[in-house]
């Protein structure tokens, strides 16, 4: 860690400081009581004091006013770098910012969380805020006390350890440095050697990497490879192998297929051979047959001809009868046509009728026209007289609705103006309401004038007795203002450095005695503890006596003061009253008082005197807050006039006296009855107006329904009247007329259609008779045409077969011609004889028993040739795969696999060893280092050796750091025996030795004052050095015990001076830091 | 009389998956580099023909490297106009895709002189008085007996006829798949002298026969258990009906050794050996070995594989380390004056080899105790002192 910045306000007598550290050694030198301690104090509670802490109150500014600010930037690693603010006291706050630049910060905690994050950052042993053994006030810690230990108390060091710490961070942060710079290089070595076998397979977790590349996953991808090459090559033996063993079978089978298919064969032969022999046999006697057959045919062809001959005479007498028929049948068929011609010549006769038929027909047909348009004239009648009637009914209808609907329309007009004037009545109630609330406006106005004249009145007697307290409170802050005084908490301190004055100065109050023995008479003058005495001619022995000084002096010869305490006893109560005359006696002299007693009534009559300025604040608050409300007064009472002008002006010339009358006839709440009022009569309008204004549409309706109406009506009259004029009998007696004039036309016209139709009837009647005639000679012409035509037939049919017959009859005859008889004997005999010659087989083999052998044979066979193609089949897999190729293959395989197997556990075992040494390494490293005063005894006592010139051989330090002594002469001695400078330098070496280890910044808060010239040269070399290694931060007032000749001057123009490249600034106090 | 050169078994890109891939690389290139020392010996003994009876690929389709190199040997180490046979074995069968077939680059690469056997009636007449019959296996594996399948001795027939196929004369009974030869087919088939190749031994299976029929063996061995590997056979023959000389010739240029050693005694006569550079050296530790005798074992492995600065001792070793075991413990192996840290963890170790519940565990920690060891040695040894 390195401190880069310190930023202190209001800090104990610190207004203002900024402090700008450099990177090494950093002598920070001032004068007494500039504040040097109270920057360290600041550092130590910006780090180690929760904001809220009331053990802020000694760090309060004397001068009071503010809280105190502390805020320190540092860096605990490269591009690390935090920045803590803290402002303490009750309002205080705290903020924990990291940055990578130093520029740019970003928030990481706030208010409570920043101290736990802080002591984890820090790691010096102390526990979190609030946590077990966290106590209330400034925490500690033995890194604490290392590395910021108080002026008080610089050898601190050497009565702390680690045991009391709260918490392990300190200790294993101690450790772990110890042990990284403990170890021998040797050792550093081979652990880096073991750690880097031992990475190249494990995870920082300890599991195996699995990465590509790592040995792991090379010597498991080998195996992995290699098994599937050996598992790939193990199917292909076992393919072969199976194929070889199938081979084998398929072998052994083919024998016994053979051997069945062989049986099957012979067997077939057999049958096939007996079933031959029955063929044979079969044959010959199918031959036989055939020749018996031929014989039998040629002498049935004789037969054949004569029973021909005999037919041929049957078919010609039939030839001739046919002949005869025909004949008959030609004759009859002349005598149809003779008939049918006469009865065709009496059809054409009757096919016209005769004139007295048409003439009769005529007369009727006039008769039915007649008869027509005399109806039609009827019914014309008939129709118009409809008509007329008609159109009576409808007038009368017309003329009763108009009536109906004129005496609805007077209704409505008489509601309509009804509505209308209930509408006129309510409008005018709604404007008395507006008037009404006018007068009430006016009424309203006028109260706000007279509220406004009583604000304006208020409003002045207010400002009167504000005045009067202001200048009250000006005399009183003026009063206040004359007294120069410290904050009140500031006198804690002051009664404290009073305190020890006292005790400081008690420790110079030791009683001195004096006696003076005068060989002459001596004039004395004599001052006892700073009183002086009567002067006096001594001639006699005199003995005097005081607590602290004395002064004598002895006439012109010399003064002898003589002092009670030590040196350093009297430096401390001048160190003291330096800080009194500083701190305190200025507050006195300001005050006017002699004393903090005076100081502090002084004081309490200044917070009287704040008490009472507060009271005329209250007062003054108070007054200004009644005239706040007023401060428009004026105003408002010149709106409320001119608002009351409006309202009357608004009124007109309506009398305001009734109007205000009626209003308090409406209560106490005449607003609220004028609306209720003014919401009735709006409805009332709104409902009057709806009505009129529905009553006014309906009127306009019915006027309009009865002017249509009254032209109906009119039309309809007109009509009814053009009607009548066409009836001057009436139309009743119209309407009879025609009725009976249609009745007889009627009956006219039925008489002569009947007549008519009767004459119809007969003409057709007689027509169908003759018709009838006529069919019945067609019919029989065409019987006698069939009979004709059915008896030619016959006659070509006998012909035909007789024709047949006799050529028949010769090819028969040619055919006997053809035969040879006595050779179709001869090959007849010659069969039989062949039949007879044929063996008999042994037995009847029937084709279905070939079938089934031959089937049997056929089966017998194809499983045969499966059994050929399997070994096909199986050799060509055996060929493809290679059996003895396929074993050499997977030997190899084999081994390999083997091999890889052999190897990848023969690396896992090699770094599990790896692993396992190094663990064992690091567990025997961190038992070395555990005892951490052996670790660090060694640096520690070589700086003091050297410091001492070898007067001290050793320096004991206990596991927890304690310090058990140092050796002198070979013997332990405590430290506490040892000299309060020696034990200064011991400490600063213990707590040089410790940062350098942690590479953290420590301070030192004037560590070295009793050293002497060789020593502090030594040091300060050792600090030059050390600077260069780590930051030391070094408070004092004597800058040249640490910078040597390289001391600036004073007066020098900035506020620090870098040398040795910047490894070591002086930094000037004075300039930094601005005191209250 | 009539002198042959017969050979077989080159298996030309034969993988030893077995070995480091350096190893490999040696092992693969000493059978391409074999071919050469072969057509040296044909040249030296003036042979009529060269008879390469059959595997001469490890695959019938093997990467073109090897076929291209194979025929640029051949062109570039001619031995004169005599043909050279190549009959296409079990392992690099004749098939339309292998390396043999006609269509194939290969064969449009080999000289004129180079006779591949891509016929079953492949005959080819050596002199006016001797005659050749080949036949190729055109499968992986097969039943057919090749040497029968050959041509007999036509009647009246006074030719030499040698007979030249791949196969094997001692199959099981039954398992008589790959390429079965019978041992009397030579005398059957009226042959003087009958090549054939598969077993990777010298062997004359007819010792007895007036016709040898003759396995050469592989060239360059390719296994530990080739005991007459590294040869080809110089065939004399005189006239018919008098048995031909048939004399192996060396080749190889490596021999292939299995050793055992069961202390470090004898691990230390290994480094006595000759020709140790020449050897494919195969090295079975089994011993019990302190953690100093450890070191030293590892030392001599380290001499005889070589490292990454020198060459080994041994052309390529194969070390079995599996019976190869430590003595428990730490023993006075570590020497007193070490830091005290080192000397709490060897005590720490001692411990744990003292207490461990199994082998393994006890293993484990004797193993780390070497590692240690050795560990320190090598920083001790670069620091140029000793432990």
């Amino acid at each position: 860690m390195k401190l880069q910045r310190l930023r202190v306000t209001n800090f104990a007598a610190v207004r203002d400081a900024d402090v700008t550290f450099g990177k090494g050694l950093n002598v920070l030198y001032g004068p007494n009581d500039l504040g040097k301690s109270t920057l360290v104090d600041a550092i130590r509670m910006v780090l180690l004091l929760p904001y809220t802490s009331t053990s802020i109150e000694q760090y309060i500014a004397w001068t009071g006013g503010h809280e105190p600010m502390v805020e320190l930037t540092f860096e605990t690693e490269q591009q690390r770098i935090w920045r803590v603010r803290k402002e303490f006291g009750r309002g205080g706050s705290a903020v924990l910012q990291e940055s990578k630049n130093g520029q740019d910060f970003d928030d990481v905690e706030r208010a409570r969380k920043v101290d736990g994050r802080l002591r984890e950052i820090l790691r010096w042993g102390i526990p979190e805020p609030g946590g077990t053994g966290s106590g209330k006030g400034l925490p500690t810690s033995f890194l604490a006390t290392a590395l910021l230990s108080t002026q008080s108390e610089v050898a601190a060091i050497l009565g702390e350890s680690l045991q009391k710490d709260l918490t392990g961070s300190g200790r294993e942060w101690i450790a772990a440095a110890l042990q990284a710079v403990a170890q021998d290089p040797w050792f550093v070595s081979l652990l880096r050697d073991v750690q880097a076998r031992r990475d190249e397979a494990y995870t920082d977790k300890g599991s195996k990497k699995a990465a590509k590349g790592s040995v792991f996953k090379v010597a498991a991808d080998r195996v992995k490879d290699t098994r599937e090459e050996k598992d790939r090559l193990q199917k292909v033996v076992d393919d072969s192998e199976g194929a070889e063993a199938l081979l084998r079978e398929l072998f052994q089978n083919r024998y016994e297929k053979r051997e069945a298919l062989a049986r099957a064969s012979d067997e077939v032969a057999i049958l096939e051979k007996l079933a031959t022999q029955a063929a044979d046999r079969s044959a010959a006697a199918e031959l036989v047959r055939c020749a018996e057959q031929e014989v039998e045919r040629i002498l049935s062809l004789a037969h054949e001809i004569k029973e021909g001959e005999a037919k041929a005479h049957v078919f010609l007498s039939q030839v001739k009868e046919a002949k005869a028929a025909v004949a008959t049948a030609q004759q009859n068929q002349s005598k149809a046509q003779l008939a049918l011609k006469a009865a065709e010549q009496a059809a054409r006769e009757k096919a016209d009728p005769n004139i007295n038929e048409t003439v009769v027909r005529q007369e009727l047909e006039l008769k039915i026209a007649a008869a027509d348009r005399a109806a039609g004239i009827a019914q014309q009648s008939l129709d118009a007289a409809h008509n007329a009637q008609q159109l009576i009914h409808a007038a009368a209808e017309v003329g009763r609705k108009l009536g109906e609907q004129e005496e609805a329309a007077a209704i409505a007009r008489k509601t309509s103006d009804e509505d209308a004037e209930q509408e006129e009545a309510a409008n005018f109630e709604l404007l008395r309401c507006d008037l009404l609330e006018r007068a009430l406006d006016v009424r309203l106005a006028d109260s706000r004038v007279v509220d406004a004249q009583v604000a304006v009145q208020k409003k002045s007697t207010v400002q009167q007795r504000l005045d009067a307290v202001l200048i009250e409170r000006a005399s009183l802050i003026k009063k206040r203002s004359a007294m120069k005084l410290p904050a009140s908490a500031a006198i804690a301190p002051m009664r404290r450095l009073a305190h020890e004055i006292a005790a400081a100065r008690g420790t110079l109050s030791v009683g001195l005695a004096v006696s003076i023995e005068p060989v002459k008479p001596l004039d004395l003058r004599i001052q006892r503890d700073g009183t002086l005495l009567e002067p006096t001619v001594a001639q006699q022995p005199l003995e005097v006596e005081a607590d602290t000084a004395l002064e004598i002096g002895i006439a012109d010869v010399a003064t002898v003061r003589i002092r009670g305490g030590r040196r350093d006893a009297r430096e401390r109560v001048h160190v003291l009253e330096q800080q009194w005359a500083q701190d305190v006696a200025p507050h006195l002299a300001a005050a006017a008082v002699p004393d903090l007693d005076g100081l502090d009534s002084k004081i309490t009559e200044s917070v009287r005197l704040d008490a009472q300025v507060q009271e005329k604040d209250n007062e003054s608050q108070a007054f200004e807050a009644q005239l706040a409300p007023l401060a428009e007064a004026a105003r408002e009472l010149q709106d409320a006039m001119q608002h009351a002008a409006l309202c009357r002006t608004a009124i007109g010339d309506v009398p305001l006296e009734p109007l205000l009358a009626e209003l308090e006839l409406l209560g106490a709440d005449p607003v609220y009855a004028l609306r209720t009022r003014r919401g009735e009569l709006s409805k009332s309008v709104v409902s009057a107006r709806a009505r009129a204004t529905e009553s006014a549409r309906l009127y306009t309706l019915a006027e309009d329904r009865t002017t249509n109406l009254r032209g109906l009506w009119e039309a309809a009259t007109s009509k009814r009247d053009e009607a009548l004029a066409t009836f001057p009998d009436g139309v009743d007696a119209a309407l009879s007329a025609s009725e009976r004039n249609l009745s007889e036309a009627s009956s006219e016209r039925q008489n002569a259609g009947a007549d008519l139709e009767a004459l119809d009837q007969t003409i057709s009647s007689q027509k169908r008779i003759i018709d009838e005639a006529a069919i019945s000679a067609r019919t029989q012409l065409e019987i006698a045409n069939a009979d004709v035509e059915t008896a030619r037939q016959n006659l070509t049919t006998a012909i035909t077969s007789h024709a047949e017959h006799t050529g028949r009859l010769a090819e028969l005859q040619k055919r006997r011609d053809a035969e040879d008889l006595s050779a179709a004997e001869l090959r007849l005999q010659e069969a039989k004889s062949h039949h007879a010659a044929l063996p008999i087989p042994e037995r009847n083999a029937t084709q279905d028993e070939v079938h089934m052998e031959r089937n049997r044979e056929k089966a017998a066979r194809s499983e045969y040739e499966a059994n050929e193609s399997e070994i096909q089949r199986a050799r060509g897999r055996l060929e493809q795969v290679g059996g003895a190729v396929a074993r050499e293959r997977l030997r190899d395989a084999s081994e390999a696999f083997e091999q890889a197997e052999r190897q990848e556990k023969e690396i896992e075992a090699d770094y599990e060893a790896w692993k396992l040494l190094l663990e064992q390494l690091k567990a025997a490293d961190s038992a070395q280092a555990s005892n951490l005063g052996q670790a660090l005894a060694p640096t520690v006592a070589g700086l003091f050796q050297s410091l001492t010139q070898q007067r001290y051989q050793s320096v004991q330090l206990g596991a927890q750091l304690s310090t058990e002594g140092v050796v002198v002469h070979g013997a332990p001695r405590p430290a506490a025996l040892l000299s309060v400078g020696t034990r200064e330098q011991l400490s600063t070496l213990y707590r040089l030795a410790l940062a350098e280890y942690l590479q953290t910044a420590v301070v030192f808060d004037d560590q070295l004052v009793q050293s002497d010239g060789n020593r502090m040269d030594w040091l300060r070399g050792l600090l030059a050095e050390k600077a260069r290694i780590f930051q030391i931060i070094v408070l004092t007032c004597r800058p040249s015990d640490y910078l040597g000749t390289a001391t600036p001057l004073s007066g020098a123009p900035n506020t620090h001076t870098d040398q040795a490249d910047g490894f070591i600034r002086a930094i000037d106090l004075g300039r930094v830091v601005q005191r209250h | 009389m009539l002198k042959l050169l017969h050979t077989a078994d080159w298996h030309l890109a034969r993988r030893f998956p077995s070995f480091p891939d350096e190893a490999q690389k040696k092992l693969s290139r000493a059978r391409m580099d074999v071919v050469a020392s072969i057509l040296d010996v044909a040249r030296r003994n003036a042979v009529h023909a060269i008879l390469c009876a059959g595997d001469i690929f490890d695959d019938p389709q093997p990467a073109p490297e090897f076929w291209e190199e194979l025929a640029r040997t051949l062109r570039e180490h001619a031995v004169g106009p005599v043909p050279i046979f190549f009959v296409p074995g079990n392992h690099d069968p004749l098939t339309l895709e292998s390396v043999w077939a006609p269509a194939h680059p290969f064969r449009s690469r080999l000289p004129k002189w180079v006779h591949v056997v891509d016929r079953d009636d492949f005959s080819y007449e050596l002199s006016k008085d001797a005659v050749l019959y080949a036949r190729p296996c055109r499968s992986k594996a097969g039943e057919t007996d090749l040497a029968m399948a050959l041509p007999a001795r036509a009647a009246g027939d006074e030719r030499l006829r040698i007979g030249c196929v791949h196969g094997c004369t001692f199959d099981v009974e039954g398992y008589q798949t790959n390429f079965p030869i019978s041992r009397d087919a030579g005398l059957e088939r009226g042959f003087d002298y009958l090549a054939i190749g598969d077993t990777h031994s010298f062997r004359d299976v007819t010792a007895g026969s007036p016709v040898p029929t003759v396995y050469p063996g592989a060239p360059e061995p390719t296994s530990f258990d080739e005991a007459g590997a590294g040869n080809v056979a110089l065939v004399a023959l005189f006239r018919r009906g008098r048995r031909p000389r048939v004399d192996p010739e060396p080749v190889a240029f490596w021999r292939w050794l299995d050793l055992h050693c069961r202390d470090l005694n004898e691990l230390r006569r290994v480094l006595t050996l000759t020709d140790l550079d020449r050897h494919v050296v195969r090295l079975h530790l089994d011993m019990v070995v302190s953690l100093s005798e450890e070191t030293e074992v590892e030392r001599i492995v380290r001499d005889l594989e070589g490292t990454h600065a020198t060459h080994g001792r041994a052309g390529v070793l194969l070390v079995e380390r599996t019976n190869l075991r430590l003595e428990i413990g730490s023993g006075d192996a570590f020497p007193e004056d070490l830091p005290p840290v080192l000397r709490d963890t060897v005590a720490r170790l001692d411990q744990l080899v003292a207490s461990a519940a199994s082998e393994v565990e006890k293993s484990k920690a004797t193993r780390a105790l070497s590692h240690l060891f050795k560990l320190l040695q090598t920083q001790h040894a670069s620091k140029g002192r000793a432990l």
